[in-house]
């Protein structure tokens, strides 16, 4: 009986949701009841960290999703922030606009370049990501560009009903509008079916090739978004150091139930993956554990998942099951 | 030396060959094979036009053939260079690449400062040992179960940097003694870290083309199936290929902390994507199999030139960051039109 309750909790549709819950309760343990884990202000920073990098995870699990994977979504970030904040000094819609052009014109040109030539994405996406990044350094001139208005930060930080900010209903709303799309229409069949088997799902008449370039393009535009919404409230943008996005948005996407090899995967998964980085990062803080230790802990949890999701771990524990196990290897 | 490719030798003869089984050599030799060829033989080309464009570029731009700017070069080369010999062996077994290697070259210059006390030899020894246990487990995980190189890399740069920062408490590492200074200075004019990198780069070439490993390491990375049937130990072959990829980065980070004196986790930070443009500009294919650490040599001087030469024609320093980036994107277009018939 409990057997199968741990089947059913680890299964890949609810396993994110698990961890979700059980970080939580570990924290609270750890939390020992002085309230500091469960307030409203760790609640609060815990969503603007959701901010920060659900969108950047959200597009990445896309690509994933369709079998492909967008290393460049740190450099977008980045792109699109910068350009928001040089573009939109005066007009803060304007420099949205161009950031998020940016951001969509970027993806675009990737998925055409890798359905074009038939090239691998991680090839095309990885040249994309030192373009880009390097475009990035050019505009910046490698220095912080701060951000004239500071209206803008704050009304985009501004607390809404005490938990929520503009960037993090933002956020939630792409989320849920992402969510909402792959369940009830049939782009979700069409990426979930180019995903899971990519032949098949040419042969039952989806135009493949469309549905990447269209995820890249997705991608680009919610990687843009959200180097956007984070430089804006920020009041400044600088050229990002690249592992700290990717690694995050990886992990985020990962342990959000998003598998390597496509088909496998949900938004509200990526969700509960970036609900799950942003908790240990503000919890732990929040009951004053040394803030690298959710290097560590998000590092473990990512090994733990990249070696249960192997494909020849099976394979693997019979043999050394058959060979004896300890005694004989 | 070829060994066998099944995947080359598809591509070579085309897509259609697969059902064609009786067709005549004649037909086969005159019609798609020799598609393929010309394809191959126009990248070669575009390649070999695209090196002569950047050497006479290089050598109309003026100050470029001077010892100052021959040897800053030739050390940006070096520094960068010893990570990407390291990377070459990854990519080449089909895993892509690491992004953990920045991390765990700065991690280990760390043990190197560390350990001075210790002597100098000594303290170069736990540093190449720690940064091939690190990497060779990954290795191993990547090896034997398969998993995804990216993510396990991932995985490893957050429990380094992790590691590092709560070991630390996120200081400097500072040297006891000064025995660093056997990697800094230069032996007959040439400087130690270019001497290293060149003593790297032929081992790392040995290692490829002279043993079984390095043929092994080839077969794994073109059809890592194929090679298990003809017994090779896939799993033993990708954990070496870590472990060489960790000593050759460990040694770059090193020579760093010889050269700075000190050291902390940014060290490192971004040579892995560095090391692996240094990579694909060379000319080893990211899907594996095919590649060799003189083409890595390659494409580190390419990059290297190109950075010198912008620096000396008075353009802004970030612009090499771009061009670089755009040099990958095309080599890795050209590098797919030449291999596809």
């Amino acid at each position: 009986m409990t057997r199968r309750w741990a089947d059913r909790l680890l299964r890949a549709k609810v396993r994110p949701f698990t961890i979700l819950g059980g970080a939580v309760l570990v924290l609270a343990l750890m939390d020992r009841g002085t309230g500091y884990f469960f307030s409203v202000g760790t609640a609060f920073s815990m969503l603007q960290l959701f901010a920060t990098f659900g969108l950047v995870a959200l597009g990445l699990g896309l690509s994933m999703l369709v079998g492909e994977f967008d290393l460049s979504v740190a450099g977008i970030m980045s792109l699109g922030g910068c350009v928001a904040v040089l573009t939109g000094a005066h007009h803060p819609s304007l420099g949205l606009a161009c950031g998020l052009a940016a951001g969509l014109a970027s993806g675009f040109v990737q998925g055409l370049i890798m359905t074009w030539l038939r090239l691998s994405s991680v090839a095309v996406t990885l040249g994309g990501l030192l373009t880009l990044q390097g475009l990035t350094y050019v505009l910046t001139d490698n220095r912080t560009i701060s951000y004239p208005s500071m209206e803008v930060a704050l009304g985009l930080n501004a607390p809404i009903l005490g938990l929520l900010s503009l960037r993090s209903a933002v956020a939630i709303a792409v989320f849920v509008v992402t969510a909402a799309a792959m369940a009830w229409t049939h782009i979700g069949r069409d990426v979930v079916a180019c995903g899971s088997d990519r032949r098949a799902a040419m042969t039952a008449g989806v135009n493949t090739d469309r549905v990447v370039i269209g995820v890249f393009t997705v991608s680009g535009l919610m990687s843009a978004l959200g180097g956007v919404l984070l430089d804006y409230s920020l009041g400044a943008a600088s050229p990002v150091a690249l592992a700290d996005v990717l690694a995050p948005a990886v992990a985020a996407a990962i342990i959000g139930g998003i598998s390597v090899v496509g088909g496998r995967g949900h938004p509200l998964g990526i969700a509960a993956g970036v609900l799950t980085l942003a908790i240990l990062r503000s919890g732990l803080s929040a009951i004053g554990v040394s803030p690298h230790v959710h290097d560590i802990v998000t590092g473990a949890i990512l090994l733990a998942v990249a070696v249960l999701d192997a494909p020849d771990l099976a394979r693997r524990i019979i043999a050394f099951r058959l060979s004896g196990g300890w005694r004989h290897s | 030396m070829r060994s066998i490719k099944p995947d080359r030798i598809r591509s070579r003869v085309g897509k259609g060959a697969g059902v064609c089984v009786f067709a005549h050599p004649a037909i086969l030799s005159s019609g798609m094979l020799l598609g393929g060829s010309i394809r191959r033989r126009l990248a070669l080309g575009v390649r070999l036009v695209c090196l002569a464009g950047l050497a006479a570029w290089a050598l109309l731009t003026p100050g470029f053939m001077t010892p100052l700017s021959i040897f800053s070069l030739l050390t940006t080369v070096s520094l960068i260079g010893c990570v990407a010999v390291g990377m070459t062996f990854i990519t080449l077994t089909g895993n892509i690449m690491s992004l953990a290697l920045g991390a765990t070259l700065s991690a280990a210059a760390m043990v190197f400062l560390a350990s001075l006390s210790l002597g100098t030899g000594t303290a170069f020894l736990l540093a190449l040992l720690f940064g091939t246990v690190i990497t060779g487990l990954q290795g191993a995980i990547v090896g034997w179960f398969r998993a995804n190189p990216l993510l396990v890399s991932i995985a490893a740069l957050g429990l380094i940097i992790g590691a590092a920062e709560v070991l630390t408490g996120g200081t400097r590492v500072y040297p006891a003694t000064r025995g660093f200074a056997a990697f800094k200075g230069r032996i007959a004019g040439i400087p130690v870290e270019v001497l290293v990198f060149f003593a790297t780069v032929i081992l790392g070439q040995l290692i490829v083309s002279w043993t079984r490993i390095g043929r092994a390491m080839q077969m794994t990375g073109s059809n890592p199936r194929a090679a298990e049937v003809a017994g090779i130990k896939v799993p033993h072959i990708v954990t070496v290929a870590y472990l060489l990829a960790g000593a050759f980065a460990c040694v770059s980070g090193v020579l760093l902390a010889a050269r700075y004196g000190s050291g902390d986790m940014e060290l490192g930070s971004g040579y892995d994507y560095g090391a692996i443009a240094a990579v694909l500009v060379g000319g080893t294919a990211i899907q594996g199999g095919a590649g060799s650490v003189l083409r890595t040599l390659v494409g580190a001087t390419v990059i290297a030139a190109v950075q010198v030469c912008l620096l000396l024609r008075g353009f802004s320093d970030q612009l090499q960051y771009f061009i670089t980036g755009l040099i990958v994107l095309g080599v890795v277009m050209l590098h797919t039109l030449g291999e596809r018939a």
